[in-house]
């Protein structure tokens, strides 16, 4: 009988705190779209202070937020993006860049830590000699933490040099930083100084820090502008918006803090599960609130039958490929949570070695 | 509806389905009489998303409105972002468009080598360019018969479709019986803060889904926005009728007002549209800003055309409160220009 459940999933699943849903209820709205909702104007202003831009806009999603940059960058037709070949744009947004917009990516190899080669980006870069056949590079776009790679952080010194490259070369830099808030306690380095380099930033909301929905477009004024407009054509124009901002100003407020926990309890988890026999982790991979683990094939189970055990036992995880689980920490997920899940990955892990190896 | 937001009972809708977002859609796809249904942010994802999946392949045209919501206050979404090729016909001034004009505006296969493919009708009811007027469920049937005898299919921006329903006096499930989907607004006349569903086919619906993913309306926790949607539709559908009779004394007031005019007969629903005769000597422009600083807001829709739309927070002393400004203001101008 599982009285327990540990949502593992992703920190997306975090639900509305208390104080959350008390702004909620009394949040200050009015029509965002004939006129601007003054709790939507509050979260933006702040949010464009924190990234250390000139401006901010809130939009439903992830999806929706890096859409709207790609596609402002790129407005002209025939434009090209390069990024990462793990990026989460290029295998999680539905190829939304090139179906609806037009834009072609120029993907270039993500490393193990999250980092494309600067050589490698450099040779990305179309030669307008050659635009006979060529689509025009515009834009280059890094993400930070770098989800594929296990939440693995980008330096400031690496992004300053990616910054560096696309000024040489007359492109604007756009950052994912859905996880950005991770990777800036992670690095010890605050969010406007790791992003920098970037004419724009995405950060959102409904992960770590725990809100409801939405996530944060930072950038030059002009840029919003434009953005604003596009939002409106994707549909993403909501009215009392506010009740959703509110949400996100406390979690703001409280939840930043609680980063740094996050990825100690990720620590401990990665530590506990690397010390079963037949499973791995990279430890020195796991910097932010993500861990990945390997099943060795010598235990005889498969990713799928491993996560239905653990889902027996309350815990929920995602399969990132043969052999391969995700954990994901966020801030309500509890120390006892985090033991709880090692014991019972021991447990089920435990009986198959058992199983195959003897006592 | 805060009370309800406050305490919505919230899952991740994204990996999997948040439990108050599928008790709405769920009670939305009933009361539009289809399989399913999906909540979606805005009115224009919600269009967005039916016409790109009723054109999912490339080359395809759609029928509408000269003056249909979609084809004028969309930003043009389903051409610049969805390469579908808008194909428009003559609004009437009750919102229809001539189904004979329909007809002919369907493209004739034979010629495709030069000729996109019609696939999709798009009607808008209540219409609001037109003033809010309703479309009878006889005429969107006589659509619907069009559309299946080409094999087109149709959709209904229902944006105000509740308004429609109320002042004709027929449930909204048959009269949008013959289309194959509809939207209807949330966060218009029922007063949610924001959100609109999209209803139709199961299969329709999943790929909905999909291409609302794409473009960024896949929202996590949402049960908090669906939780004051479903107070709306439970408290705020039967306020319609009385924001119905609000306009109407509202168009009547202004209607009596020297050099003001208002087409009476096109009051069906909420909307009120009055026009500036031009012998007042004043500007839409400058009308509404003397009512702004009587404290009342109101939208220009053209020269010398004003918009005001009624909903379940403005009072009736709000509409005397209204006239009776109007009248100061206009007053005033008669006076400066007839002598008293």
């Amino acid at each position: 009988m599982v009285t327990r459940r540990v949502d593992l999933r992703s920190d997306t699943v975090t639900k509305p705190t208390e104080a959350m849903r008390a702004a909620m209820a009394s949040a200050d709205v009015d029509d965002d779209v004939l006129g601007h909702d003054p709790t939507a104007a509050r979260l933006e202003k702040e949010m464009a202070k924190i990234m250390g831009k000139e401006a901010a806009l809130f939009v439903p999603s992830g999806t929706m937020a890096n859409l709207i940059c790609v596609l402002t960058h790129c407005q002209i037709r025939g434009s090209e993006v390069i990024l990462g070949d793990y990026s989460h744009i290029h295998i999680y947004e539905n190829g939304g860049i090139s179906t609806l917009g037009g834009v072609h990516p120029r993907t270039v190899k993500n490393n193990e830590d999250g980092t494309m080669d600067i050589q490698l980006i450099e040779e990305a870069i179309r030669d307008p000699s050659f635009e006979i056949c060529y689509p025009t590079t515009r834009l280059i776009c890094l993400e930070n933490s770098h989800a594929h790679s296990g939440g693995r952080c980008l330096t400031a010194k690496y992004t300053d040099q990616v910054g560096e490259l696309a000024k040489k070369y007359g492109l604007k830099l756009h950052i994912d930083g859905a996880r950005i808030f991770n990777a800036s306690v992670a690095l010890g380095v605050p969010v406007h100084r790791l992003v920098q380099a970037a004419d724009t930033v995405t950060a959102c909301l409904s992960k770590g820090l725990g809100a409801p929905a939405g996530t944060i477009i930072a950038g030059p004024r002009d840029f919003i502008y434009k953005a604003k407009i596009l939002r409106k054509t994707l549909g993403g124009g909501m009215r009392q918006v506010g009740v959703i901002c509110a949400a996100a100003l406390v979690a703001l407020e409280e939840n930043v803090a609680k980063l740094e926990t996050d990825h100690k309890k990720a620590k401990t988890l990665a530590e506990g599960v690397n010390n079963i026999k037949g499973l791995k982790v990279d430890l020195a991979s796991v910097e932010t609130n993500i861990v990945y683990f390997d099943i060795q094939e010598s235990l005889g189970i498969t990713e799928g039958k491993l996560l239905k055990n653990l889902e027996a036992h309350g815990i929920f995880a995602m399969s990132e490929g043969p052999l391969k689980i995700r954990l994901v920490i966020h801030h309500q997920i509890s120390e006892t949570d985090v033991q709880y899940t090692v014991s019972c990955i021991q447990k089920i892990v435990g009986g198959l070695v058992g199983e195959n190896g003897g006592n």
